[in-house]
């Protein structure tokens, strides 16, 4: 049997995550705790289990499933002990509503390979190709590697969304096998680093000048969210590496959406203390004018 | 005032058909034409640019545009008179003719004629004389009979070519040759006069044109209508010399023939519209105009599933002409607004000229339903290959309706059946009786208990299939047989080719080709029920065969685990060769015993389509729940579609399950496809090369739509029916059904998704 990982969606017909039509496989597991995330559900790198309320009909057969006691099923409430749950699945058998799944399952690569040579096709007549997503998708790093390895094999692009935050060696070790990078920027001072996402940037730009220097394809992603990092100081940053790497293929702005906040009960944890604010329609727009001003050209919302 | 029910085209038409009963058949229709023609043409109004319109009479003839419900042929609106007969307002002089005309067509329409004639084996399948007509149908049949003839692809660029005269002069030496050698010359004569009628209509309008243009206070309404009839009295006399009058001719000609198709326009009127244009006979402006008139003529006067109009595609002598009027055409849809007809259908090839696909996309991306596109190089060998003609032949295939293909003016192929594929499944559960009406209505092959495996139980199915796919392709035949005994249909024998050089009338053996088509519904809800049945009763035993048929009877109340199971086996759609394995073994059966007919048959061809209409939803409503987790009375699915929006895994794996099914085995199969609006806007480099991989994979068709707000309000309301609407979330895209409902609504409070 080829490798294992856990994979949280496979997406197919992808239009969003690189050039062309891609398939974007998300990998489970993520060393960093941005204050923005928007997939919650990817951070742990076990399977878990994930409640939809809306769909919950409280008929209470998860209850009568569980050996471990997780769900407390009475009228008008449903709550669960996430902390409990070792993710048997026995209750998502019974839910016949379709409230309960389990985010994150073991596949080996040979399955996900199938998966991705069944749109070939596609990838040729778009220039599209297999995109790794996550969570960090270089936390399961050999197992990523992997996929990368065959995808090439096979003459398949190959895209990784990563934060970089990443040991240097195994960082480089996945590199030949990368034909572009979608390179997070979440911070210009490694305080702000920090406190934004949990871990220091210096690791990570040190990953992102050894791609550069290696002649990499890369694309800068930089998540804009207002209040935190929508500050002149870091789009002089953005427009610093700009300058010092005038090869980049292009800066993308990701404007923060609250997606995430909504899956955070879903998988047992606490709702986020920050009151984040989504960008209005029009605010992307002044990014983009504050960024050219500072004659950063190849900048565009993402 | 209540309005008078005036009967007296009907009684007259009624009095000519019994004056000439023993008469020839082509006398006598041509004088019943002459009755029904100009009294139900209706009056040229405001703004219309071409004459033609009509109030069809509750008793009359005509091949396909009869008024609803009323058969085709020779046929009576029993409704429509008894009600006038219950209001009281028939003329005194009038009331004891009507009913005697009553009880005269109850046995001599068309339709009744065909049902009189059938064999013991219809009887019982096919339920005489409790036929409701579409599109209601308020009994749970499998086999359906339908009384029509679909399809008029008449030979429009013969009629542009030779004009009135020069039809009549042909006609005219048929007859002479037919007097001279002994053979039928009457028909010819029944021709002349339908000729005649044709001739007399256009004077009809034109004096109506004259008239309104004399009464008319605006100088610039007067100059159109003038110059309208002198378009018309060109026509009456002589052969259409510029595009205004090729397109006015044509379009009485389709009237009044009772055809609801157009054809290959670009092909017969390309190159007169290129000419005049050039030789500055008419602006592009003043084409245009004419052609919106027409538009709004077949949306007033035709139904929702015809009214095709075929652009580009390989076979146009005149490509280039063709092209230009393609444009045209497109442009017409475009500035019409959104309208449900015609239904402009775009035939491409690999080489064509990309405009016109240009044009074809950036219409559907602005949310308009048409062009349909039409894949030429899987469809013609397709059809060559279905149909066994040669590659030329094939590359002259008309889409019809709602999408049976044939083949223009040389062969003819009326959808006169309809088969519900899921309710044959439904019986073939329950030893072939239909568990709704307590009836038996298939073979007795036994109930899924008795069967060993799942391949004895397939094969059980495939036997029901074959049993009611036999009697609709002899209904077929009989249809065709009977009517051809009744009409010679003179207006499609004067233009359908080999009817003049052999002689003879269109189904009485003077069509090159006489096929049909066997319309099948729910053959997607069938193959993902057989997936579930194989997986959950045979394969994995999670569900013993009694208590799956205790699930269904009691349509899952009580057994809601159960139907968890059933809903979350593969489903069709996802690229997943467990279910679309299952799918195809189902569609070659179908198809393949459709095609077979033709050995047991005189058909030249008989052959399956999926289409869409509203039949799926009509035909489901008396299928009890179904092993697909589809609950009892729900829709089936349309055409080749996935079920309720069971593609869950993106459009490309969509597309490779689509492709799957053969094109080479069938009279057309109807590709529904949703696009985010995005898709359409900031994506367009990525849909085409999704579209041009579809169609190099094989894709034959494709009916596009753009989700609008509508779709996604519907999506929050039956979420189970909108799996496959991926909308567009800052950076990535998700499923919209998947999205907590807060965002959902903050999505639909957008303007682009």
């Amino acid at each position: 049997m080829s490798e294992q990982g856990i994979v949280t969606d496979i997406q197919r017909g992808s239009l969003r995550d690189g050039p062309g039509i891609r398939t974007t496989i998300f990998l489970k597991g993520c060393p960093l705790r941005c204050l923005w995330c928007h997939n919650p559900e990817a951070i742990s790198p076990r399977p878990q289990l994930f409640f939809t309320e809306d769909r919950c009909v409280r008929c209470g057969a998860c209850a009568w499933a569980c050996p471990k006691d997780v769900h407390q099923v009475r009228s008008g409430s449903h709550e669960i002990d996430f902390g409990k749950c070792d993710s048997c699945a026995l209750c998502v058998d019974e839910c016949n509503s379709n409230g309960l799944r389990i985010v994150g399952k073991a596949m080996d690569v040979d399955a996900i390979m199938a998966e991705v040579m069944a749109d070939m096709d596609f990838y040729l007549n778009s220039g599209g190709g297999v995109t790794l997503s996550g969570g960090e998708p270089l936390f399961q790093h050999s197992f990523s590697l992997e996929i990368l390895r065959r995808s090439q094999q096979a003459h398949i692009h190959t895209c990784v969304e990563t934060s970089g935050f990443v040991a240097p060696a195994k960082f480089e070790a996945v590199l030949p096998a990368v034909d572009l990078l979608l390179f997070d920027y979440k911070a210009t001072t490694d305080e702000d680093h920090r406190s934004f996402t949990g871990v220091s940037n210096q690791q990570i730009l040190v990953n992102l000048d050894a791609a550069y220097q290696l002649g990499k394809a890369i694309i800068l992603r930089c998540p804009i969210i207002p209040g935190l990092n929508d500050t002149t100081d870091h789009f002089r940053g953005i427009r610093a590496l700009d300058q010092k790497y005038p090869r980049l293929r292009g800066i993308e702005l990701m404007p923060y959406h609250d997606f995430g906040n909504s899956k955070r009960p879903s998988i047992g944890l606490a709702e986020t203390p920050l009151d984040l604010r989504v960008p209005g329609e029009t605010e992307p727009n002044r990014w983009l004018e504050a960024l050219a001003e500072l004659g950063c050209a190849k900048v565009r919302i993402g | 005032m209540t309005k008078i029910d005036d009967f007296s085209m009907e009684l007259k038409f009624t009095e000519t058909y019994r004056r000439n009963l023993s008469e020839h058949i082509a006398l006598r229709e041509a004088r019943c034409l002459q009755v029904q023609f100009p009294a139900t043409l209706g009056t040229i109004q405001e703004g219309d640019r071409l004459a033609g319109r009509t109030q069809w009479g509750w008793v009359g003839f005509s091949p396909h545009n009869a008024p609803p419900n009323c058969a085709y042929g020779y046929f009576c609106h029993e409704q429509k008179i008894i009600e006038a007969v219950e209001r009281g307002n028939i003329p005194l002089e009038q009331r004891d003719g009507v009913m005697e005309m009553l009880h005269f067509w109850k046995k001599e329409n068309s339709k009744a004629k065909v049902e009189a004639a059938f064999t013991p084996k219809m009887l019982p399948v096919l339920f005489r004389d409790e036929i409701v007509p579409l599109p209601y149908n308020f009994k749970p049949m499998i086999a359906q009979p339908i009384y029509r003839m679909a399809g008029v692809f008449v030979d429009y660029q013969k009629l542009v070519r030779l004009g009135l005269p020069g039809l009549r002069q042909e006609v005219t030496e048929y007859r002479d040759k037919a007097k001279a050698s002994g053979g039928d010359h009457l028909l010819f004569e029944g021709m002349l006069l339908a000729i005649q009628v044709l001739a007399d209509t256009c004077t009809h309008f034109q004096k109506q044109a004259e008239q309104q243009a004399r009464a008319c206070p605006d100088p610039q309404r007067v100059g159109q209508l003038n110059q309208l009839a002198e378009v018309l009295g060109w026509n009456a006399a002589r052969k259409p010399e510029t595009f205004y009058e090729a397109l006015q001719l044509s379009w009485l000609y389709t009237l009044v023939s009772g055809s609801l198709e157009l054809g290959r326009m670009d092909v017969y009127l390309g190159d007169l519209y290129v000419n005049d244009v050039e030789q500055g006979v008419i602006t592009e402006d003043e084409a245009l105009s004419l052609m919106r008139s027409l538009w709004k003529l077949i949306n007033q006067l035709f139904r929702d599933v015809d009214g095709r109009i075929i652009i580009g595609g390989r076979g146009r002598p005149n490509e280039a002409n063709a092209d230009q009027f393609a444009l045209l055409a497109l442009e017409t849809t475009r500035t019409y607004g959104k309208a449900i007809l015609p239904q402009l259908t775009l035939r491409f090839y690999e080489g064509m000229n990309p405009r016109l696909m240009e044009q074809a996309l950036a219409l559907i991306g602005e949310g308009h339903t048409f062009p349909l596109l039409y894949n030429d190089d899987v469809l013609v060998p397709g059809v060559a290959n279905a149909y066994e003609v040669s590659r030329e032949a094939a590359e002259q295939y008309m889409p019809l309706g709602c999408g049976e293909i044939v083949l223009d003016h040389v062969g003819f192929g009326t959808p006169s059946g309809s088969l519900n594929v899921l309710k044959a499944l439904d019986v073939t559960l329950r030893d072939g009786v239909d568990h709704i009406m307590g009836k038996r209505l298939g073979l007795p092959t036994g109930e899924l208990r008795d069967f060993h495996t799942f391949g004895d139980f397939f094969a059980a199915y495939k036997k029901q299939l074959a049993f009611f796919i036999e009697i609709l392709a002899d209904h077929e035949e009989l249809e065709y047989v009977e009517s051809g005994k009744q009409a010679p249909y003179l207006y499609l024998s004067l233009l359908y080719d080999d009817c003049l050089p052999r002689g003879k009338a269109i189904f009485s053996g003077g069509i090159r080709y006489l096929g049909g088509s066997l319309e099948s519904f729910g053959t997607v809800n069938a193959a993902d029920s057989l997936t579930a049945i194989k997986k959950l009763v045979f394969e994995d035993k999670l569900i013993s065969a009694d208590r799956l048929l205790q699930a269904l009877n009691a349509n899952f109340a009580g057994f809601e685990k159960e139907r968890h199971l059933m809903v979350n086996c593969p489903k069709y759609g996802n690229d997943d060769a467990y279910a679309d394995d299952i799918m195809v073994e189902l569609h070659d059966f179908i198809c393949n015993t459709v095609r077979d007919q033709r050995k047991r048959t005189n058909l030249d061809w008989y052959l399956n389509v999926l289409i869409n209409n509203k039949q799926n939803t009509i035909l489901g409503r008396w299928v009890g729940a179904t092993a697909d987790g589809r609950r009892a009375g729900g829709p089936m699915a349309n055409a080749n579609t996935p079920a309720g929006g069971n593609d869950k895994k993106g459009i490309t794996a969509l597309i490779n399950s689509i492709v799957k099914p053969s094109h080479a085995i069938h009279a057309g199969a109807v590709q529904n496809m949703r696009f985010g609006y995005d898709f359409f806007s900031k994506d367009k480099e990525k849909l085409e090369a999704t579209l041009a991989t579809y169609f190099k994979k094989g894709g034959a068709q494709a009916m596009i739509t753009v989700i609008n707000k509508g779709d996604l309000e519907k999506a929050l309301v039956e979420p189970e029916k909108y799996q496959d609407v991926f909308v567009r979330i800052g950076g990535f895209s998700a499923r919209y059904v998947d999205l907590p409902r807060d965002v959902q609504l903050e999505i639909l409070s957008r303007k682009t998704y």
